[in-house]
């Protein structure tokens, strides 16, 4: 079943249109019945790299998140966090940056998967648990644990591979 | 036991195939179409008739040979048919739920018929049937208006086109017996001589008009019926569609036209549908000439007659509807297997969308869904039948792909899904849910202002709030929104456009 985004109604599975209300329905994977698949692990096409662009994160600035193999980059000003993920309508978990466009389901990121918290100078990256892991710069987060993010720092959800640039 | 079919392409095999291939090939449609694992499915049942006489031909060495050296002999000008079946999308995902999936068929005729077009006309000839409403209530201006309709369509043909006419009320009269069309004059003389009086009563017109129709039913002549009603016929609707299943299988067509908004459309629309005929709501009498002759015309331009579309869905695969997108947009009904779609035209597709529902828990790799099969009357060739076939797999995977479906299919879908929309707030009114009537009318009049249609949006709206005060729907508005909406579906002109126009 695919809820539509318009009118809440359930639509069967292969639907265009949503049969109460006309409009289209968006051509996403199917979420009601996806769960987080689980991937190799193994790091060693991995490219290793230590980054050591700046901390300080200014009031005005915002963050530009070039996810790779994606032109566009996703540009956001964060209130107090931003939850990074894929969305579920069923479920009703919607996360502030829905990856599911970039691959979020094949890559293996999670419904919740990570947090950017807005800290006094600069920015946190926490893991929330995910089923495949958050990686900075090529570390694996403990989860729940925030940990600080430098402009130009790459960070890695399940397979998902962005690098984070602070902007002003 | 001869086939009027190419059994080559019937078993999907080339013309040197071997005998172990010929067996293989029967083998593998065989176990998808035999009867014991297709209960319910006429569609199926024809469909393997076919391949088992093909299979016969095939496998006898002698009968393979006199079938080769008579098709040696054929005419290289034969002319065919092509049938292009377009899935909705190519890959699936495997789902623990049923899903949907929509599949276009296109019946294109031979390219090669454009050039021999005038030949082709000159070749077809019609052997029409006018049964007329001539009761009251066809006074206020509108037998008139038949009558002059009835009048350009004896001038549209000639000496071996056939034409018969009858007109009723309570009773069923002949008014032109069936007879080749020479002494023009004569004919219309005898239709402007038409009253209008007395009540409705359908079955005997019908049944007087078929009888005329029958009289040179023919297969090398497109034989059809047009059926013209301004009301409701009381107690005899079931016996009509009993007609009607009968004479589709003898080859002719119904069409039928209501005028204003007393008729019972439900009623006409499935009358048409059994045979393969159009149905048409008519809501000006102004318009009727207009509608009349453009019908006439179209079948005049008939490349192949008695087009049959069938439809053999694998073990737990369902087919749930079919739509007819081109020519004469309408619902066509699922549950024989097959479906007649009349004639196809020489200089126009016949497409219809069809959809199916998939079960839950698909294995994944490969999965034959369906085999679609068209046949059809081509009336230029030696020998008639042709049929073109396709058997439709999909793909269930896993893996993600960026697969854009064909704007064919979503353009039709998207104008269908108004129609729909339609159906499903007039099934509100019937079942006296007002509030759900309310809510649906002002979803579709919104769907159809941001598509556009501003007009018929407004009338929409309009009556949205005249369900929500009255409880009812007037029947003009819901013939009116019913139709419109299912004209938007083939992009053809509406009646309020025609009625400008003329």
């Amino acid at each position: 079943m695919k809820e539509c985004k318009f009118c809440g109604h359930s639509n069967r599975e292969g639907f265009f249109f949503c049969e109460d209300c006309g409009q289209p329905i968006a051509k996403d994977m199917p979420t009601s019945v996806l769960t987080t698949q689980h991937i190799d692990d193994s790091l060693e096409h991995y490219e290793w790299r230590t980054s050591y662009g700046t901390a300080e994160f200014k009031a005005d600035s915002s963050i530009l998140l070039r996810i790779v193999g994606i032109s566009t980059p996703i540009v956001l000003k964060p209130a107090d966090q931003v939850v990074l993920g894929r969305l579920d309508v069923d479920n009703r978990i919607t996360p502030d940056i829905d990856l599911v466009p970039y691959g979020a389901v094949e890559k293996g990121v999670s419904r919740i998967h990570a947090v950017i918290v807005r800290a006094e100078d600069g920015l946190m990256l926490v893991d929330k648990g995910s089923a495949n892991g958050t990686h900075l710069n090529g570390q694996r987060l403990v989860a729940q644990q925030p940990h600080i993010l430098r402009d130009g720092d790459e960070i890695r959800l399940g397979r998902l591979v962005a690098r984070i640039y602070f902007s002003t | 036991m001869p086939v009027d079919f190419d059994p080559y392409a019937l078993l999907g095999i080339s013309t040197d195939a071997s005998e172990e291939e010929v067996r293989d090939a029967y083998r593998r449609a065989a176990r998808r179409l035999h009867p014991d694992t297709n209960r319910n499915n006429p569609g199926a049942a024809v469909q393997f008739t076919d391949i088992t006489a093909a299979y016969n031909v095939l496998v006898n060495a002698r009968e393979r040979r006199a079938y080769d050296e008579e098709a040696q002999q054929r005419s290289p000008d034969t002319l065919t048919f092509s049938l292009r079946v377009t899935p909705s999308k190519r890959n699936l995902f495997p789902l623990s739920e049923t899903q949907v999936v929509y599949m276009l068929v296109e019946i294109t005729p031979d390219p090669r018929a454009e050039t021999v077009q005038e030949q082709i006309r000159a070749q077809t000839h019609l052997n029409l049937t006018l049964v007329l409403d001539k009761s009251n209530s066809m006074n206020a201006g509108r037998i008139e208006r038949v009558q002059i309709a009835a009048h350009k369509i004896i001038d549209q043909l000639d000496v071996h086109d056939i034409l018969s006419v009858v007109a009723f009320n309570d009773h069923a009269e002949l008014v032109i017996p069936a007879t080749t069309v020479s002494d023009k004059p004569a004919l219309k003389a005898k239709i402007s001589m038409l009253k209008a009086f007395g009540g409705t009563e359908m079955y005997n017109g019908l049944a007087l008009g078929i009888e005329q129709n029958k009289k040179f039913l023919a297969p090398r002549l497109t034989n059809n019926v047009i059926l013209v009603t301004d009301g409701n016929t009381y107690g005899d609707q079931e016996r009509c569609l009993e007609l009607a299943r009968a004479v589709e299988k003898e080859g002719i067509s119904i069409s039928t036209m209501g005028l204003g908004s007393e008729w019972n459309d439900q009623f006409l629309d499935e009358l048409a549908a059994l045979t393969g005929g159009a149905s048409t709501y008519i809501k000006s009498p102004r318009t009727v000439v207009q509608f009349m002759n453009d019908h006439v015309r179209g079948l005049a331009n008939g490349f192949a007659e008695r087009l049959m579309l069938s439809i053999a869905p694998d073990m737990g695969v369902k087919l749930e509807s079919a739509f007819k997108l081109m020519p004469n947009p309408q619902p066509l009904s699922v549950e024989e297997g097959y479906i007649p779609l009349g004639s196809l035209q020489i200089d126009r597709m016949t497409t219809v969308l069809l959809q199916f529902e998939l079960p839950a828990d698909m294995a994944e790799g490969y999965r034959s869904i369906a085999r679609i099969v068209v046949v059809g009357d081509i009336m230029t060739n030696e020998q008639r039948k042709y049929q073109a076939l396709s058997d439709i797999s999909l793909g269930i995977t896993r893996a993600t792909s960026n697969e854009e479906t064909p704007p064919a299919i979503m353009d039709a879908l998207g104008r269908l899904t108004l129609y729909k929309m339609q159906e499903r707030a007039q099934e509100a009114i019937d079942q006296g849910n007002v509030a759900e009537a309310t809510n649906r009318l002002e979803k579709l009049a919104t769907r159809l202002f941001q598509l556009g249609e501003g007009e018929l949006a407004e009338e929409v709206r309009q009556n949205a709030i005249h369900v929500q005060k009255t409880k009812a729907l007037s029947d003009e508005a819901r013939k009116d929104i019913k139709y419109q909406t299912r004209t938007l579906v083939s992009g053809m002109k509406r009646n309020s456009e025609l009625e400008s126009n003329s």
